[in-house]
């Protein structure tokens, strides 16, 4: 009698246990620490937004293998400490097999731990080159070209240009005295030297710099082609196309991923005419495009009122699109969907067609796409001049 | 039963544990946090972790603003200097983590010499602006002596070991916080049982009248920048093993003003004060954000209102308190403690 109540029992507890493991693995857990307040609130709470309404959809069409995503996020006010706390609660509550992280900081910060201890995929919003490090941070990824990366596919847009004179073409550097401006630029100073191009001058200023009149004399001694823009979201960029201006110089202004955003065209206004940049990601109002499309049926259905998202929404859906493929490509692999098998597949995606938003991606490479494409301000909205770039082909 | 104090003799006047009852409650407190890291988890670690560092801290701008009354802008830039020292001897030269922590300590204590020269000219907020100029160049050598700090990219350490054991978990990290915790704090307490102490708290009352009681101004006051700023130091390094990574963007003008913040909530010329002051500014801010995250998922659609709410609501707090007691928590604790001191017989 006695042994049967225990057989009994030890049945009804493994069943159970089988029951709790499966209610378990019918979520993919996705974390997430995001800076939705704090002074990267103006394109941290789009980038939440954009992941969230990404794996929302995906979840719409039925979600992975009839698993569906769970987005945890928690609010890190754009601080070290708080995004490093957040990210061990949210592992510690929910153990997520996914992450993503507010800066180039936290992910600097946790590549330790994560190699060694919590084995997890970890997104950013950062583009540092570090994050896309295959060797040093397999579980890393940047969800588009790393700051290199766009400096290349902007320099390697310059090169095919038709020449002034037949002399090679004049580029500055115009970068913030930060870590996000400083990044790309020893890569930078070398590929233009490959292409051919001559670095002219580089103008370095603190973050909010207000005084840039030295700068643009420089620039005007130094007479570059192009100008590209490194480490700004908006100031001084509108203050130094405006002082060219004044100055009579005629000079391309170029810019990355923040300064490509529509809230330096409508700051620019008349001005922004002409200023071109690389950008990841297709942008809002982009039509032809289908993932375009789709994110504004999504918009339309979810969110009626909304008429316009910045490329930040869009660097958040793409992410969110990435963590999609890697866990197809686990269910597809009859693996389970795990930090270290979600990591084992990040190297073989190879050309993977995006739907227009991020043209067809690789990151066989490394843990960075390296392509973007080139676009013009025209009316206020950014025009494609050239088709995506890829770096590596 | 207990039914008061009566101190009979100078020494137990000056006692640290005035009775068998704080020494109980005491022992107590000490079984706690011994036992807290096998209870807690990562989360629970990591903020305690970051709680007793940020004690060390704010132990240390308290001797010197709470004590000897020189108010200084510049403590997240010495705490910094103790992280980057720490940096670059674990890294360039390879010194064990035992050995790092007490010269990032001098290494700190001998800038905070060096901003402290100007205080014997210099008093209340002309002082304040000599160490925010500390602040300043500090800040501005962790950036631009590039060869040296990695400049804008800082540097990343391995975990550190001590003897051969790795600490590279919050767990293990915990009991050397907890060990350095205590070395602080009760190096910082039992400093005011001493003539240096007394000559601190002398200083801040009157600098005048203590130089007429003997007391030689030029070099107690640097004796308080001194120590303040090993103490900064200490703090510093225990923050870049723990984090294993440091940039100059961790110790900005505001984690200076976030210091002086803690120990006026916490209670000046307290050292209960700064280490209430620091678990408060610590931990309240977490405490708030879980509540408005709770909020968020009951709520989704107020989320961009919910969120920046925690500045405001963390603010007030401050602000309340402060208007309640200016004396800090440490004063708030006192009373509380005496309510319960001969309880329940008070009268």
């Amino acid at each position: 009698m006695k042994k049967r109540i225990v057989s009994t029992l030890v049945l009804v507890l493994s069943l159970l246990l089988c029951m709790g493991v499966s209610f378990a693995d019918e979520e993919i857990k996705v974390g997430a620490g995001q800076p939705i307040t704090g002074r990267f609130a103006f394109a941290g709470k789009h980038i939440h937004q954009g992941l969230m309404d990404s794996l929302d959809y995906a979840n719409e069409q039925g979600g992975v293998g009839g698993k569906k995503f769970k987005y945890i996020y928690e609010d890190t006010g754009y601080d070290l400490m708080r995004a490093i706390a957040s990210f061990k609660k949210i592992m510690a509550q929910d153990n997520p097999v996914m992450m993503y992280g507010e800066s180039t900081g936290v992910g600097k910060a946790m590549a330790p731990e994560i190699n060694s201890r919590y084995h997890v995929l970890y997104g950013s919003t950062s583009f540092s080159e570090e994050l896309a490090d295959r060797e040093k941070n397999p579980y890393t990824f940047v969800s588009g070209p790393t700051y290199s990366q766009q400096f290349g596919v902007l320099l390697k847009y310059i090169a095919g240009q038709p020449k002034k004179n037949n002399k090679p073409h004049r580029v500055a550097f115009f970068y913030s005295d930060t870590e996000f401006g400083r990044d790309p630029i020893p890569f930078a100073r070398k590929l233009a030297g490959e292409l051919g191009i001559e670095v002219v001058a580089e103008e370095v200023t603190k973050v909010g710099a207000v005084d840039i009149t030295s700068q643009l004399l420089d620039l005007k001694r130094n007479k570059p082609d192009y100008c590209i823009f490194q480490g700004y979201v908006v100031p001084p960029i509108p203050e130094v196309i405006r002082g060219a201006k004044d100055f009579g110089l005629d000079i391309t202004f170029m810019g990355t991923f923040w300064a490509m955003s529509k809230m330096l065209l409508d700051k620019l206004g008349p001005d922004a005419e002409g200023y071109m940049g690389v950008c990841p990601y297709a942008y809002w109002y982009m039509d032809d495009v289908p993932m375009i499309k789709t994110i504004q049926a999504y918009n339309k259905k979810h969110y009626p009122d909304e008429t316009y998202k910045p490329n930040s929404y869009m660097q958040g859906w793409f992410t969110g699109m990435v963590y999609v493929k890697l866990a197809q490509m686990c269910h597809e692999a009859g693996l389970p969907i795990t930090g270290e098998n979600l990591k084992d597949m990040l190297p073989k995606v190879n050309n993977w067609d995006t739907g227009g938003l991020n043209g067809v991606v690789s990151f066989s490479k490394s843990n960075a796409t390296a392509s973007g494409k080139v676009y013009k301000a025209q009316g206020g909205k950014f025009v494609a001049v050239s088709d995506w770039i890829k770096l590596d082909e | 039963m207990h039914i008061g104090d009566f101190k009979e003799t100078y020494a137990s006047d000056q006692a640290v544990f005035i009775n068998a009852t704080s020494r109980f409650w005491l022992g107590i407190l000490f079984a706690l946090l011994i036992l807290f890291p096998f209870v807690a988890g990562d989360y629970l670690l990591f903020m305690a972790n970051l709680a007793g560092i940020t004690i060390i801290g704010a132990v240390g701008l308290n001797i010197l603003t709470g004590f000897a009354g020189l108010i200084s802008l510049g403590h997240a830039a010495f705490i910094g200097v103790g992280g980057y020292t720490a940096a670059i001897l674990s890294t360039r030269f390879d010194l064990p983590f035992l050995l790092c922590l007490p010269l990032s300590g001098l290494m700190a204590a001998f800038f905070g010499i060096i901003v402290g020269g100007p205080s014997l000219r210099l008093k209340g907020l002309y002082l304040c602006i000599a160490t925010l100029a500390a602040q300043l160049i500090l800040e501005f050598i962790f950036v631009h002596w590039e060869s040296m700090t990695g400049g804008i990219r800082g540097m990343n350490i391995s975990p550190p070991d001590i003897f051969g054991y790795v600490l590279d978990n919050d767990f293990k990290f915990y009991f050397v916080t907890l060990i350095m915790v205590i070395l602080c704090v009760t190096f910082a307490r039992n400093l005011f049982r001493t003539r240096v102490g007394r000559a601190f708290i002398a200083i801040r009352d009157r600098d005048i009248s203590a130089e007429l009681m003997g007391i030689n101004l030029l070099r107690y006051k640097t004796y308080a920048f001194a120590l303040s700023s090993f103490l900064a130091g200490i703090s510093g390094c225990l923050w870049v093993n723990f984090l294993k990574t440091i940039t100059p963007e961790h110790f900005p003008l505001l984690e200076s003003v976030r210091y002086l913040a803690m120990i006026i909530v916490g209670g000046m010329g307290s050292i209960l004060g700064s280490i209430l002051g620091a678990i408060f500014m610590t931990i309240v801010p977490e405490v708030i954000s879980t509540i408005l995250g709770f909020l968020v998922n009951i709520f989704p659609t107020a989320m961009s209102f919910l969120f920046p709410l925690q500045q405001v609501i963390f603010g007030l707090l401050i602000v309340i308190f402060l208007v309640f007691e200016p004396h800090g928590l440490a004063e708030i604790w006192r009373r509380i403690k005496n309510y319960f001191h001969l309880w329940p017989f008070e009268h």
